[in-house]
């Protein structure tokens, strides 16, 4: 009976032209189009040293972890050279940001860093992403006890500090941030997969789902083959579109590709279980459903940058619960810890935010599949 | 007869509205029995509380003897359904839609392979095996609508309105085949606004109107609830008004209408009218082109007990 309703569900979602579209067909083209706009772009704007200016106060100044790291990423003929940094007065900055000879500078105050730049690019994010990494290190080192952070400083700041990936290599490039969300967003249209598998199974949802309802086959068994299914088609879905985004359109997910593997899985099946909730949840025909589906995903990859870097920097500035709880930045964010750290912190914090968020969701779709009875149909 | 099924008190409220009230009836195996009543009168209801889909406010339904429930999976494997509205998969073709639901209750593959092409032979299909739903009229649809329900060989089908928006053809190939299936040994419960096609096929009638049983029992019996028993049409010329007062004074003749050389005589409960009204004719030389008798039909018991039509 399992097989049975598994093969089936294959079938019927395989034939569903819209949801083929959109999970298989629509990642590609777009890729395709993030390709073709975003190649020249990137190349012209590939990522050299960064010219940066910090305001050389007192607490910049007694800030050890920010000042040893940027003078380590600002080492002249460095490989590990990232930034061109001046250390100069708020008044000679402003100037020189006005001037267009740096991108923006860093002003630490009230032992907060602020970084002040006049437009918005991918040398300013990286030059926030930077700053503000090395700043939370920071705080979490002056947690430590202070006698052992004293003994071993040098060696915590080599291995904590400057972890961070050569920027300039060729892996860190315009066009990765929004294969990241082109990505992330793939493991989300495969919600539509889970949706469609649910409506045709409930029997207060479609008039198929009456059918399946009133047969002897237990409810668990008829969705868990279809969500099996479902779930099947989405990885290859994302199977797919990874192989045509390397050996067609190049793009080099670099060496980490077991992570990016899991990631890409943990993301899928947040998707799905997406695609559960809402199938499951809102009494609405399957269009709007749909069209439910899109609105949720296209927002939340717009929160998280596709249409612009700088929408994910405004929103992790302003207002960070939003992102925290936006499943398509976990996923884009776990990619960027994948290519920017060395470390996994971040990366696992995102993978467990996706498992916390498919766990939630799963639990409020649960009580709500396993009624057996409905008030109307 | 077994009772296959028993309804007692069964209620259904939404928001305060009945939309069944306290019904109790029977289905007896073997049997047809017909749900009759107008749109919104609560046969679908009562056939998805039956089913258990329906959460019901108060009564107790049993099948074969045991309480119904969502659970009652051997009671479920022995009933098929026919949904109102066309349950099938639109991205699965004929053969695939009534393989799949066909395997919902038998495992078997060689036994449903035969099971498959027994109710597609039963429905006439057998030429649109590989069709989609999308490629069938409306009437073909409706029948492999039936297929998907009845293709386990169920031993209680639940056929609600299958013949909706059909057209004539597919109509009578789906009341042979329902007819074949009586004859298989299902029983049937079978809801319809079309009163003719009670009259053609069911045993028994449950006549409903706002969720409440209005009459019950076989359509002769049903009819025999009717003050009107019958009416005899005459086409007949040129007649005297002394001949219609004389009609007006026969036995059981309740009312005579004469119009445009149509003579409509009205009869209360009575046998052998036509043969009296003959005899009349004959007697008093009245020359006719054509007499004919009808009996009352469960549209008139309807009229009767409601003062409104069936399709009103």
């Amino acid at each position: 009976m399992f097989f049975h309703n598994f093969k089936y569900s294959l079938k019927t979602l395989l034939r569903n032209k819209s949801l083929i579209f959109w999970t298989f067909a629509f990642p590609l083209i777009l890729g395709t189009l993030f390709y073709m706009t975003f190649s020249d772009i990137s190349s012209k704007e590939k990522l050299n040293v960064i010219d940066i200016a910090i305001i050389d106060n007192e607490e910049f100044k007694n800030n050890n972890m920010l000042k040893y790291s940027f003078d380590v990423l600002s080492e002249d003929g460095s490989e590990n050279q990232m930034f061109n940094t001046k250390y100069t007065d708020k008044d000679e900055a402003n100037k020189l940001i006005e001037e267009d000879k740096i991108v923006g500078y860093l002003l630490i105050e009230e032992n907060t860093p602020k970084i002040i730049v006049n437009k918005s690019g991918i040398n300013q994010t990286i030059f926030k992403y930077v700053t503000e990494e090395v700043f939370q290190k920071g705080k979490m080192l002056e947690n430590l006890d202070y006698s052992a952070m004293n003994q071993n400083i040098q060696e915590i700041m080599s291995s904590e500090t400057v972890n961070l990936n050569n920027v300039t290599n060729d892996n860190l490039d315009y066009i990765m941030i929004e294969f990241y969300t082109l990505i992330a967003m793939a493991c989300m249209y495969g919600s539509l997969f889970g949706m469609t598998s649910i409506n045709y199974k409930m029997a207060n949802i479609s008039s198929v789902g009456k059918r399946v309802a009133i047969s002897p086959t237990k409810k668990g068994t008829t969705i868990l083959s279809s969500l099996m299914a479902s779930f099947l088609l989405q990885l290859i879905g994302i199977v797919i579109l990874f192989l045509y985004t390397i050996f067609v359109l190049h793009v080099d997910y670099g060496s980490h590709i077991e992570f990016v593997v899991l990631l890409a899985f943990v993301g899928s099946l947040a998707g799905q279980v997406l695609g559960v909730f809402v199938g499951s949840v809102f009494k609405v025909g399957e269009n709007s459903k749909i069209g439910i589906l899109i609105g949720i995903i296209m927002s939340c990859c717009f929160l998280a940058g596709m249409m612009g870097v700088m929408m994910k920097y405004v929103i992790d500035t302003n207002i960070p619960i939003i992102n925290k709880l936006n499943p398509v930045n976990m996923i884009t964010d776990g990619f960027y810890a994948l290519y920017y750290y060395n470390t996994f912190d971040r990366y696992w914090f995102n993978i467990i935010s996706l498992a916390i968020y498919s766990l939630i969701l799963t639990t409020i779709s649960f009580f709500v599949i396993r009624r057996q009875k409905y008030d109307s149909i | 007869m077994n009772k296959i099924i028993e309804v007692k008190n069964l209620t259904k409220e939404y928001k305060n509205i009945k939309a069944v009230d306290d019904l109790s009836f029977d289905v007896f195996e073997g049997e047809i029995l017909g749900l009759l009543g107008p749109n919104g009168s609560g046969k679908s209801t009562t056939i998805n509380s039956v089913l258990s889909l329906l959460k019901f406010s108060k009564g107790k339904i049993k099948i074969f003897g045991k309480e119904m429930k969502p659970d009652a999976y051997d009671i479920k494997a022995q009933i098929g359904v026919v949904f109102q509205e066309v349950s099938v998969f639109d991205e699965l073709t004929v053969y695939d839609n009534i393989d799949y639901f066909c395997g919902l209750y038998i495992n078997d593959k060689n036994i449903r392979k035969n099971y498959v092409e027994e109710a597609i032979n039963l429905v006439g299909l057998e030429n649109f095996k590989k069709f989609y739903p999308k490629q069938l009229s409306g009437g073909l649809l409706r029948r492999l609508n039936i297929a998907c329900g009845i293709a386990h060989k169920p031993k209680i089908i639940f056929l609600d309105e299958p013949t909706v928006a059909v057209d004539p053809q597919s109509r009578n190939n789906i009341l042979d085949g329902i007819k074949k299936l009586r004859d298989n040994g299902a029983t049937i419960i079978y809801t319809t606004h079309y009163m003719e096609e009670v009259e053609i096929l069911c045993d028994r009638v449950i006549i409903l109107d706002k969720g409440s049983i209005l009459a019950m029992g076989t359509c002769d019996e049903l009819k025999e609830l009717t003050a009107k028993s019958e009416k005899i049409t005459i086409e007949v010329n040129d007649l005297e008004n002394n001949i219609i007062d004389k009609i007006k004074k026969i036995r059981n003749v309740e009312d005579v209408k004469y119009e445009n050389g149509i003579l409509l005589v009205t009869y209360t409960k009575g046998k052998e009218n036509l043969v009296h009204m003959v005899d009349f004719l004959k007697d008093n030389k009245i020359n006719y082109s054509k007499i004919f008798s009808e009996r009352p039909t469960l549209n008139d018991v309807f009229l009767e007990l409601t003062g409104k039509e069936l399709r009103d």
